[in-house]
C-alpha cells in the first residue's frame, strides 16, 4: 500500500471510529494492519474523541510537512517531549488525533497532559521555578505572557539560529498581527507562537430573536434591552443572556474586561494605577449589574463550561463569549439549539474605546476580549531542538487546517488557514462548524480586546480581582463603587 | 572467653530499643521532622520571580499573618467549617451508629453499603455536589424549592448565606459513616453486663444511653472526633472543586488559601508560613482535646 493510501485508509478508519462505526478492537486490529503499531494504541487509549469535521478534503497531514518531520528529527529519535496545556481545541485535536503522527514521522515520543487552566498555571510555574525542565514546551495563556518571558525561547531567534531545523514554508509572519501584538509579544520579544484564539463574539439563538422582531444587536444598550425583553417574557424557562461569572474564577474577570472596554474604561490608567473605578469603570458596573438580572440564576456558580452549557441546554438565548463554543451549539449530539445559533459581531462601545496610549502596561481595549495563548519552547528543557520542530509542525499550517477541521471549528491564528478549502468546506451546520469562523477573523482584526501584560497579571486576574468581584454580586459591598474602590487599593498594593 | 564477651555486647545491643527504633525514627525525620525544619527555613525566605531564586525576607512573611484580611477570613470559614461538620457528624453518626447496631436481617447489608461513600474521592463527589446543587437541573435545588425552604433558581452555591452549607452538604454525607463505622465498632465491643442490669432495674432508653453508652463510648467518640476533626481542619477538594472559595471569600478555607500562595503565585516562603499556622492551631487544639478528654495512647 501506498504511503499516501495508507493514509486516507488511517483516516478513514479513524473517522469511523470516531463516529463510533467500528469499535476500538476492529481499530486496532485495522491500525496495526498498516503497521501504526504503538502510535496507534495509544490513541485508542485516549480520552474520547472531540466533535469532529465534515470535511470533504483529505484530512491527513501533508506528504511535505510529514517528509521534513521524518528528515529532520532522525537525531531526535527516542527523545520524549512533554507538554501541559489546558483542554482547548488546538491541544485536544493534537492529543487525540493527530500527535500519532508526528511520533511515527519523528521517532519522538510526545506526552500532553491536559488540565484545568489553573493546574497548568501551577505545572507551568514549578517547572520554572524548579527549572528542573520536566516540560519542554509550555502552553502560555496571554495572562501569563509578561510572567513567563523569559523563561522561553523567543520563535524568531530559534529560526534564525536553527536555520537547519527550520521548516520550509513555517511562515512566521503568517500569524494574524493582532494576535502577534496581543498574546506573544513582551517588551519587544516574542513569548512563542499564537496557538489558540478564544476571542469575544456575539452569539445569539435566531429563533428566538426572529419572534420578538428583533435584529442582531450593535450596540451593547440595545443588547441589554432584547436580552431583557426575552427573560421578561420567557423566564425562567429561557433567559435573555448568559454569563461566566464565579467568583474567584478567571472567567468573571473577562466577562467584566468586555463591559469595562465597552463603556469607555480600562483596567490601568496611563499612570499605571488602576483605573476600573473612574466614571466609565462604573458605568459598565451599573450596565453588567443591569444585563445580570436578565440571566439564569445560576450565572454566579459557572464558568465558561456553565456558560457554554446553559446556550447548548436552551436555558438562556444568547451570549457574548468565547467563539469556540460555537461548533459545540451546532452539534445536535450535544446541544438543544443545533443550526439555532447566529454569530455576529460584538455590538459597539457605549463609549469610545482607549487607546493603547490611554491604557497601562500595554492594554488594549476592545470587547472583543481575546483569551488566547500562545506555545514556546522552556528554556529549561533538556531536549530544546526536538521541542523546536514539534512546536513548528503543531503550529505551522498544514496542521492548524487539520486542527480547525478535525478539532471542532476553533479559531485559527493564522491568515492563511482562513481560507483554506479544507476549512472553508466546513462551513455549515454540524459538529465541527467554521461558519463562524469569518465573524472571528473580523472580530481579531477589529473589536479585539488584549489584557495587560505585566508579571502580577496571573494573580490579579485569577484572584484579586474576580474574588472582589464575586463579593460585589454576593452583595458584600454597598455599592459598584465601593467595590471598584477596594480593587483598586488590592491591584495597586500588589503592583506596587 | 572473646566469644562470651562478643554475646553479651550482642546481647546488649539487641536488648536495647534503638536497633528496633532506628527504622522508625528513620522514615519520622525523612517525611515529618525534614519537610517541618525545612518550612521553617522556608518561611524566612521568598521566592523572587525575578532573580529566580529565593532570597532572604527576615520575619516578613509572620509579619503579614497579622495585617492579612484573607487569612482572617480564611480562618473564619475554616472554624466555621470544622465546628458545623464536626458536630452534624458526630450527632448523625451516633444516631445512625444506634440505629444499625443490631442484627436484624438485613442490616449487615446495611452497615455494608454504608461504606460506599468513603470509597469517592472527595474531587469527584465534590463535582456530584456541584452539579446536584446547581439552580437550574440541580435535583437538591429541585428538592429544598418543593419544600420552600428556597426560591425557585437559587444559586445555593453562589449564594452568600448557603454557599457554605452547601459545601458542608457533601462533607457531611460522606464522612458521617465513618463516624457510623467507628461508633459501631465500639458499640459492639461493650461488655453487656451494665446494659443487663440498667433493664432489670428499669433505666430508660435514654438514662442507658446517658450514663452507660456514652461514659463507656468515651474514648471511642475522643478518637474519633480526633481523626474528623484534624481532617476537617484541612478542608480543601470540595471547596476547590465548588465554589474556588466563592461567593467572595465566604466558603475560601486555610487549606486552599496556602496552596494558593503557594502553587498558584509562587509565594513558597508565605505558603510555608500559612502552613505552619494550620499546623500549630491543629497541635494546639489535637493537644487540648487529648487532655481535656483524658485519652492515652
Amino acid at each position: 500500500m501506498k504511503d499516501q493510501q495508507r493514509k486516507e485508509y488511517l483516516a478513514s478508519i479513524t473517522d469511523r471510529y470516531v463516529r463510533r462505526k467500528i469499535g476500538r478492537r476492529s481499530f486496532l486490529k485495522s491500525a496495526s494492519q498498516l503497521g501504526l503499531g504503538l502510535g496507534a494504541l495509544g490513541m485508542g487509549m485516549t480520552r474520547p474523541f472531540l466533535p469532529t469535521a465534515q470535511a470533504a478534503g483529505n484530512l491527513v497531514p501533508s506528504d511535505e510537512v510529514m517528509a521534513w518531520v521524518r528528515d529532520v528529527s532522525k537525531p531526535f529519535a527516542g527523545t520524549t517531549l512533554r507538554l501541559a496545556t489546558e483542554s482547548t481545541p488546538p491541544s485536544n485535536a493534537i492529543n487525540s488525533q493527530l500527535k500519532p503522527f508526528f511520533e511515527e514521522a519523528s521517532g519522538m515520543k510526545v506526552e500532553i497532559e491536559v488540565l484545568p487552566l489553573e493546574q497548568v498555571l501551577q505545572k507551568l510555574t514549578l517547572d520554572i521555578a524548579s527549572q528542573l525542565g520536566t516540560f519542554d514546551l509550555y502552553y502560555i495563556d496571554q495572562s501569563w505572557a509578561a510572567a513567563v518571558s523569559r523563561d522561553v525561547f523567543d520563535p524568531r531567534e530559534q529560526l534564525a539560529e536553527k536555520p537547519d531545523l527550520a521548516m520550509p514554508d513555517y511562515n512566521i509572519d503568517d500569524f494574524l498581527p493582532a494576535l502577534v501584538d496581543g498574546i506573544v509579544k513582551y517588551e519587544g520579544r516574542w513569548v512563542g507562537v499564537p496557538y489558540d484564539i478564544p476571542i469575544f463574539i456575539m452569539m445569539y439563538r435566531r429563533d428566538i430573536w426572529e419572534k420578538f422582531g428583533f435584529d442582531a444587536p450593535t450596540e451593547l444598550e440595545q443588547y441589554y434591552q432584547q436580552a431583557k425583553a426575552v427573560t421578561d417574557e420567557m423566564g425562567p424557562d429561557l433567559f435573555g443572556s448568559t454569563g461566566q461569572m464565579r467568583s474567584g474564577h478567571y472567567s468573571l474577570e473577562t466577562d467584566w474586561t468586555a463591559w469595562l472596554w465597552g463603556h469607555g474604561g480600562s483596567i490601568f490608567g496611563s499612570d499605571r494605577k488602576f483605573s476600573g473605578n473612574d466614571d466609565a469603570g462604573l458605568a459598565a458596573m451599573e450596565y453588567w449589574t443591569r444585563l445580570w438580572k436578565t440571566m439564569p440564576p445560576g450565572v454566579t456558580g459557572w464558568t465558561w463550561d456553565g456558560q457554554g452549557q446553559s446556550i447548548a441546554q436552551g436555558v438562556a438565548a444568547s451570549m457574548l463569549s468565547w467563539g469556540e463554543f460555537f461548533p459545540f451549539f451546532d452539534d445536535p449530539k450535544a446541544s438543544k439549539v443545533s443550526g439555532l445559533m447566529e454569530a455576529v459581531r460584538v455590538p459597539a462601545p457605549k463609549s469610545p474605546l482607549r487607546t493603547v496610549n490611554e491604557t497601562g502596561f500595554g492594554e488594549i481595549p476592545g470587547i472583543g476580549h481575546q483569551g488566547g495563548s500562545s506555545l514556546a519552547v522552556s528554556r529549561n528543557s533538556k531536549s530544546p531542538d526536538a521541542a523546536w520542530i514539534f512546536m513548528q509542525w503543531a503550529t505551522s499550517m498544514d496542521t492548524q487546517v487539520l486542527i480547525t477541521t478535525l478539532g471542532g471549528g476553533t479559531g485559527p491564528t493564522r491568515f492563511s488557514v482562513y481560507d483554506d478549502p479544507r476549512v472553508l468546506a466546513n462551513n455549515r451546520v454540524g459538529p465541527g462548524t467554521t461558519r463562524h469562523l469569518p465573524i472571528v477573523r473580523a472580530t481579531i482584526a477589529e473589536d479585539m480586546g488584549s489584557e495587560p501584560d505585566l508579571p502580577q497579571w496571573a494573580e490579579l486576574s485569577s484572584d484579586t480581582i474576580p474574588v472582589r468581584l464575586g463579593k460585589y454580586f454576593a452583595g458584600d459591598y454597598e455599592s459598584a463603587k465601593e467595590a471598584m474602590d477596594d480593587i483598586a487599593e488590592a491591584v495597586d498594593r500588589i503592583v506596587g | 572467653m572473646a566469644v562470651a564477651n562478643l554475646t553479651r555486647r550482642r546481647s546488649a545491643l539487641f536488648d536495647h530499643p534503638l536497633p528496633w527504633l532506628l527504622p522508625l525514627i528513620a522514615i519520622l525525620a525523612l517525611l515529618a521532622i525534614f519537610p517541618l525544619f525545612y518550612s521553617i527555613w522556608l518561611s524566612f525566605y521568598e521566592w523572587s520571580t525575578f532573580n529566580r531564586q529565593l532570597e532572604f525576607v527576615g520575619w516578613r512573611n509572620w509579619a503579614t499573618l497579622f495585617d492579612d484580611d484573607r487569612l482572617s477570613a480564611s480562618l473564619i470559614v475554616t472554624f466555621s467549617y470544622f465546628a458545623i461538620a464536626l458536630s452534624f457528624e458526630l450527632v448523625l453518626g451516633m444516631g445512625l451508629a444506634l440505629l444499625l447496631d443490631a442484627d436484624h436481617r438485613g442490616f449487615g447489608f446495611l452497615r455494608g453499603a454504608l461504606t460506599l461513600t468513603l470509597v469517592i474521592p472527595p474531587a469527584v463527589a465534590g463535582m456530584m455536589f456541584l452539579l446536584m446543587e446547581d439552580a437550574e437541573f440541580g435535583v437538591i435545588t429541585y428538592v429544598l424549592q418543593t419544600i420552600g425552604l428556597i426560591d425557585r433558581g437559587t444559586p445555593i452555591l453562589a449564594t452568600p448565606s448557603l454557599a457554605l452549607a452547601g459545601v458542608l452538604l457533601v462533607e457531611i454525607w460522606q464522612w458521617t459513616p465513618f463516624m457510623v463505622l467507628i461508633f459501631m465498632a465500639g458499640l459492639r465491643s461493650l461488655p453487656t453486663e451494665p446494659f443487663e442490669a440498667a433493664l432489670i432495674d428499669g433505666a430508660s432508653w435514654w438514662m442507658t444511653f446517658r450514663r452507660i453508652t456514652l461514659p463507656m463510648m468515651g474514648k471511642v467518640i475522643a478518637i474519633a472526633v480526633l481523626i474528623r476533626g484534624i481532617d476537617l481542619f484541612r478542608v480543601f477538594d470540595y471547596v476547590f472543586v465548588m465554589t474556588s472559595g466563592g461567593p467572595g471569600t465566604r466558603t475560601f478555607s486555610l487549606s486552599l488559601y496556602a496552596w494558593q500562595q503557594t502553587f498558584s503565585f509562587v509565594k513558597w516562603g508565605y505558603g510555608a508560613t500559612l502552613s505552619l499556622v494550620t499546623l500549630a492551631i491543629v497541635l494546639v487544639i489535637a493537644n487540648l482535646f487529648i487532655w481535656l478528654t483524658k485519652v492515652r495512647w
